[in-house]
């Protein structure tokens, strides 16, 4: 049984503006779905119809095979949310936070005590649990607010943005927990710019752009859809006139794409170029998912301003 | 567990949450509150120096009763506009609480604010000025339609105003009307006849006669009325509440 079924989506708002675009997703039991696009694309119209917060203009979203157009009250006892925006429950303490979500979300006090101690240890927030959100640092008020999600026990998470103003290391431990709860069997739609972390928990991604979903699959068969190219990252001593089989990657600053047919003649443009000294150091390898929705995106604004125009 | 019961137990819930996370300022806003309400008495005072018992009466009551302005017509709709543009009540709307318990919590913590104040108000009018008030139990009935009789308007506009600056202008000139331009501080027969035609579908021009006619002697109030036309704007705010916070999600 899927646990997340979304078909056909369309919402028009009533400016007129179409936010998403026939789309249709489903989401299997325990699997890490991403949802990537730049800002505009449509991700936080999809996940404001899946909360029950919004109507959609047709299609259909079923959380569990429950129709939760019909029964958004289903959608909220259903799925734990962590919103985009920091939660600003200012003098609220950190444990507070954690175990008014348990309780608001039914639990007896006993339960919703063990559950909240099991989370701070979890995300390790013991040094933390006294202190008030608005003293707290974004890092620790996103971790906070990601330990108020989780604390529920829901069997899906809709994660907007979880490492937004988190430091390197409990990044590290967030996404190592939302791989656990994937591996658990909760289910997790996910929406984040951190391409080169969440590929590593992600099963499945869609990239969206223009309200439509442009590429779906496993972050293996996106890069297999780019296979034919390959990434450049190169230091240069100075100013430097590249190779006319390079192109500028979209994704990566002073990194270029090019066909694996071009290996050989880029291979020897960059010996000589080291052996001048042009070139210090570079880096040949596979696109990374960065690359892959930079391309993906870029090649669908072309027809999207011909659709606008028309 | 009942229906009710859940909802009453998400009520508590949210009341605490409510209090806690602004546990910095609740003393502070409390403090506030009970300040400008002695100030309104006294300072009243002070622009008429030879005030009459009758005169000080009215305006003690009137200065209590705009207090209950301020709970539901601009505390209230300040807390909605905030949560709405800090993403608290998308939050809570995410949550599977019911969203009448949400907003009677709101409704009840600007309340617990705001009512010391009412008090204070009495309490020092009547010292102040000599002035005998007595206290009849229905006026909890009056404070409550009262609070309720606004809250629907002050949640219909939290949610409308897009922004916390917006939300404090209309309510600066709805403190303002109040003041001076309702028969609440200032008796109907003294204001221009289009104010007092007004003044009739305003809920604080009921809330101030019902007041008047629990805690004085003054003539010419009208209790029963008034509290049938509170309960009616109480149901239609309520109902109002419910629509707007549905809208919300």
């Amino acid at each position: 049984m899927a646990i997340l079924d979304v078909q056909h989506l369309v919402k028009r708002y009533k400016s007129g503006t179409l936010a998403n675009d026939d789309i249709s997703l489903t989401l299997e039991p325990g699997e890490v779905y991403g949802l990537l696009g730049p800002n505009g694309a449509g991700k936080t119209t999809l996940v404001r119809q899946v909360l029950g917060l919004l109507r959609p203009t047709s299609g259909s979203i079923a959380v569990e095979n429950v129709d939760v157009v019909a029964d958004p009250g289903f959608a909220r006892r259903r799925i734990g949310f962590l919103p985009q925006s920091q939660l600003d429950l200012q003098s609220l303490h950190v444990d507070e936070l954690i175990r008014y979500a348990a309780r608001l979300r039914g639990m007896p006090g006993n339960e919703a005590d063990r559950r909240t101690e099991e989370v701070i240890e979890r995300l390790d927030l013991e040094e933390f649990r006294k202190t008030s959100l608005h003293s707290a640092s974004g890092g620790i008020r996103r971790l906070a607010g990601f330990a108020a999600t989780l604390v529920g026990a829901t069997r899906l998470l809709v994660l907007d943005e979880p490492t937004n103003d988190v430091d390197p290391l409990r990044r590290q431990l967030l996404w190592n927990t939302i791989a656990e709860e994937g591996r658990g069997g909760t289910t997790v739609l996910l929406v984040t710019h951190n391409l080169a972390e969440a590929e590593r928990v992600i099963d499945r991604l869609a990239i969206i752009d223009g309200g439509r979903i442009l590429r779906e699959g496993s972050p293996a068969s996106l890069r297999s859809l780019v296979t034919e190219q390959l990434k450049l990252e190169l230091s240069a001593a100075g100013p430097l006139a590249a190779h006319p089989a390079l192109r500028a990657d979209p994704a990566t600053a002073g990194a270029y794409l090019f066909a694996q047919a071009d290996l050989g003649p880029v291979s020897g443009w960059l010996s000589t170029m080291r052996e001048i000294g042009k070139v210090t150091d570079f880096r040949i390898g596979p696109p990374s998912l960065d690359d892959i929705y930079a391309v993906t995106v870029r090649q669908h604004q072309p027809a999207r301003q011909l659709e606008a125009a028309l | 567990m009942s229906a009710a019961a859940w909802v009453l137990r998400q009520y508590t819930l949210l009341v605490n949450i409510q209090i806690r996370s602004m546990r910095a300022a609740f003393w502070f806003i409390m403090v506030i509150q009970i300040s400008f309400a002695a100030g309104l008495v006294l300072g009243l005072g002070y622009l008429i120096p030879d005030i009459s018992k009758e005169t000080a009466t009215y305006l003690t009551v009137g200065a209590a009763t705009q207090q209950f302005v301020t709970v539901g017509l601009v505390m209230l709709p300040q807390f909605i506009t905030e949560a709405k543009t800090l993403g608290r009540l998308e939050y809570f709307l995410t949550m599977p609480i019911s969203r009448e318990a949400y907003l009677m919590a709101q409704l009840s913590v600007v309340a617990m604010l705001a009512l010391p104040g009412v008090i204070l108000t009495l309490a020092l009018g009547s010292v102040r000025y000599g002035i005998g008030l007595s206290v009849d139990p229905i006026v909890v009935l009056v404070a409550l339609l009262a609070m309720l009789s606004l809250a629907g308007v002050g949640v219909a506009l939290g949610m409308a105003c897009p922004l916390p600056e917006v939300t404090n202008s209309i309510t600066n000139l709805i403190i303002f009307y109040v003041l001076f331009f309702a028969p609440v501080l200032v008796p109907s027969s003294q204001l221009p006849w289009v104010l007092q035609k007004t003044a009739l579908v305003m809920p604080p021009t009921y809330a101030a006669d019902a007041m008047r006619a629990t805690l004085t002697h003054l003539p010419d109030t009208h209790l029963g009325s008034s509290l049938l036309v509170m309960a009616g704007f109480a149901i239609a705010s309520s109902a109002l509440s419910a629509v707007m916070i549905r809208r919300q999600g």
